[in-house]
């Protein structure tokens, strides 16, 4: 009896399964289909005529005359660089208010930047643009780049990890004449090695996949990322070429994918964890 | 143990960066926001004339072009947010329990898959969608045909462009609410289950009076984010439907950055936005002294 219903759940999964899955399955499959057989109405999974040119033409900068290959570097780098930052700054930050207790004001910034995690992004997209645009910096990597380092996201969650360490092993450092650099380099910052990851993953995501700021804040095609790229082409004149589009779309979508499927259970942990507190 | 200025000094050190970062792309463009939107501050000129308040009270006053837009882009977003938030509970709680009635063997497995839209951008989301729904060769109207059936205008009619958006809502983001509802299920004591059992309870009693109740605060939780993440809807509607058929799905975010980009007024968008942040943070903080206040009944 058991059994059988266990047997009947995993059927029931797996039909759950399909409907997340075939948009997926039939874009990788239509990437590998010229426009015309994309265009045609048929349901064949496997192409008839598979081909490979909507990559190499991609890859090749030849895809609709948009640089593709540009964009994703533009993508990797922005989201690498972005990461990065993020994952000094706020370790800094979150190190200084969790265990320097002689930082001037920290109960004002904690509260402040506590504060800000509720701030919805409407209410800087705008003025960030005409501050960009002031500075002259609209089209630049530090556009891309810069905004998503102001989230106290980051430094909510490392300030709750730091706050939990041990006092007596940051003690004994000291007695043995470690600094505050020292303790933070040699002491916090390796006890943080998985909470990082976490927080790499959580931002890198955030900055690749976001759209809808770098297609504001780029003007020239090569300044592009690749999601803002993919945006403008589906709103403009490629609406249809679904084989190039999902070529595309299938290029942007392997590096996230693979940081999911690798970071996935430290992303779970990180979800959780912040959602109960 | 008094610390030197030298050793607090050193200390700020550490949160400069962050703190210069937060003030500058944070702190800053609010205050600056806030200053725009009393100008009448048009994106080609240089010159801003400063107008008080008459943005906002165009905003508030029925008749106007700004409160047209303003209201009518609100109303369909608030659409979405009814639509769109008691879905993403129930389905986000169905597939939790689902998963968690699993073998332990293939558990991980179909946790990972309906997790997996989440990791899309918005912008691959949409376009692969684009396809599914398109009338004449989308995949979705091509075995609708196959069945005998005729195609539907999943984007270009009412209420489609409506099921449309929603759906492909909850395909690309119920795995986030799915994933808290399952770690929610698991801290559940499994004795309550057991002492129910023994005194004759069946499941849908179980659910009623030992889940529901135990899980209520996680479930206050998503209802809060659900709701937030809706009321900033844009990509869905910018992406599929363009706002339409005619301006039914064109949401209050598309209605701001049109304001500021195609008819280049941010001084007015930025009113509009920042009554909309407004309208956001009030309904956050009601809903979450609403929780805070249920739980000091309980």
């Amino acid at each position: 009896m058991v059994r059988m219903r266990k047997l009947w759940l995993v059927v029931l999964a797996a039909a759950v399964a399909v409907i997340f899955l075939l948009p997926l399955v039939w874009m990788i499959s239509t990437s590998f289909k010229n426009d015309f057989e994309a265009l045609s109405g048929q349901m064949n999974f496997f192409p008839l005529k598979p081909t490979v040119a909507n990559f190499v033409q991609g890859l090749n900068g030849e895809l609709m005359n948009v640089p593709i290959t540009r964009w994703i570097i533009n993508s990797l780098s922005v989201g690498i660089a972005g990461t990065a930052i993020v994952l000094i700054i706020d370790s800094m930050a979150a190190y200084a208010i969790a265990r320097l207790h002689d930082l001037p004001l920290r109960r004002v910034m904690l509260s402040l930047f506590i504060a800000s995690l509720m701030i919805p992004g409407v209410l800087t997209f705008l003025p960030m643009y005409m501050e960009f645009n002031a500075l002259g910096l609209i089209n630049t990597y530090p556009a891309l780049i810069l905004p998503a380092t102001a989230g106290a996201f980051g430094v909510f969650l490392l300030y709750q990890f730091f706050s939990s360490f041990p006092k007596e092993i940051e003690e004994a450092a000291r007695i043995d004449g470690a600094n505050k650099w020292q303790i933070y380099a040699r002491i916090l910052l390796p006890s943080a090695v998985s909470i990082m990851v976490t927080l790499g993953i959580f931002t890198f995501m955030g900055i690749y996949n976001d759209f809808v700021w770098p297609l504001y804040a780029t003007t020239s095609p090569e300044m592009r990322t690749i999601t803002a790229g993919i945006a403008m082409m589906a709103t403009g004149s490629y609406t249809q070429s679904y084989g190039k589009l999902m070529a595309m779309t299938t290029i942007a979508t392997l590096p996230v994918v693979i940081v999911f499927i690798i970071g996935q259970r430290s992303f779970v942990k990180a979800i959780t964890q912040t959602a109960v507190k | 143990m008094k610390s030197s200025v030298m050793s607090r000094f050193t200390s700020f050190l550490f949160v400069l960066p962050y703190l210069a970062a937060f003030c500058i792309f944070l702190l800053f463009p609010i205050l600056y926001g806030a200053y725009i939107s009393l100008h009448n501050f048009e994106l080609l000129s240089t010159e801003h004339k400063f107008v008080g308040l008459a943005n906002y009270i165009e905003i508030f006053t029925p008749g106007t072009y700004l409160s047209d837009i303003f209201f009518r882009g609100l109303w369909v977003t608030v659409q979405f947010v009814i639509y769109s938030v008691p879905l993403l509970i129930v389905v986000g709680l169905s597939l939790a329990m689902l998963v968690n009635a699993l073998p332990g063997k293939v558990r991980g497995l179909f946790r990972t898959l309906y997790f997996l839209p989440y990791a899309l951008s918005a912008s691959v989301m949409a376009v692969i969608w684009l396809m599914m729904f398109d009338t004449n060769a989308g995949f979705l109207n091509s075995m609708l045909l196959r069945l005998g059936l005729n195609g539907i205008p999943w984007l270009t009619d009412t209420p489609w462009a409506w099921v449309s958006l929603i759906f492909t809502t909850l395909w690309w983001t119920i795995g986030f609410n799915m994933i808290i509802f399952i770690n929610a299920l698991n801290e559940v004591p499994e004795d309550y289950y057991e002492a129910a059992s023994i005194d004759g309870a069946n499941s849908w009693h179980k659910f009623t009076k030992i889940t529901l109740p135990s899980i209520r605060p996680v479930m206050l939780f998503i209802m809060i984010t659900s709701t937030i993440a809706s009321f900033n809807i844009y990509a869905q509607p910018y992406l599929l439907t363009r706002g339409g058929p005619g301006d039914t799905t064109k949401v209050l975010l598309i209605n701001v950055l049109d304001q500021a980009f195609i008819r280049k007024e941010i001084g007015s968008a930025s009113a509009m936005a920042i009554v909309m942040a407004l309208l956001i943070i009030l309904i956050s903080i009601a809903q979450f002294k609403l929780t805070n206040g249920r739980k000091g009944d309980a």
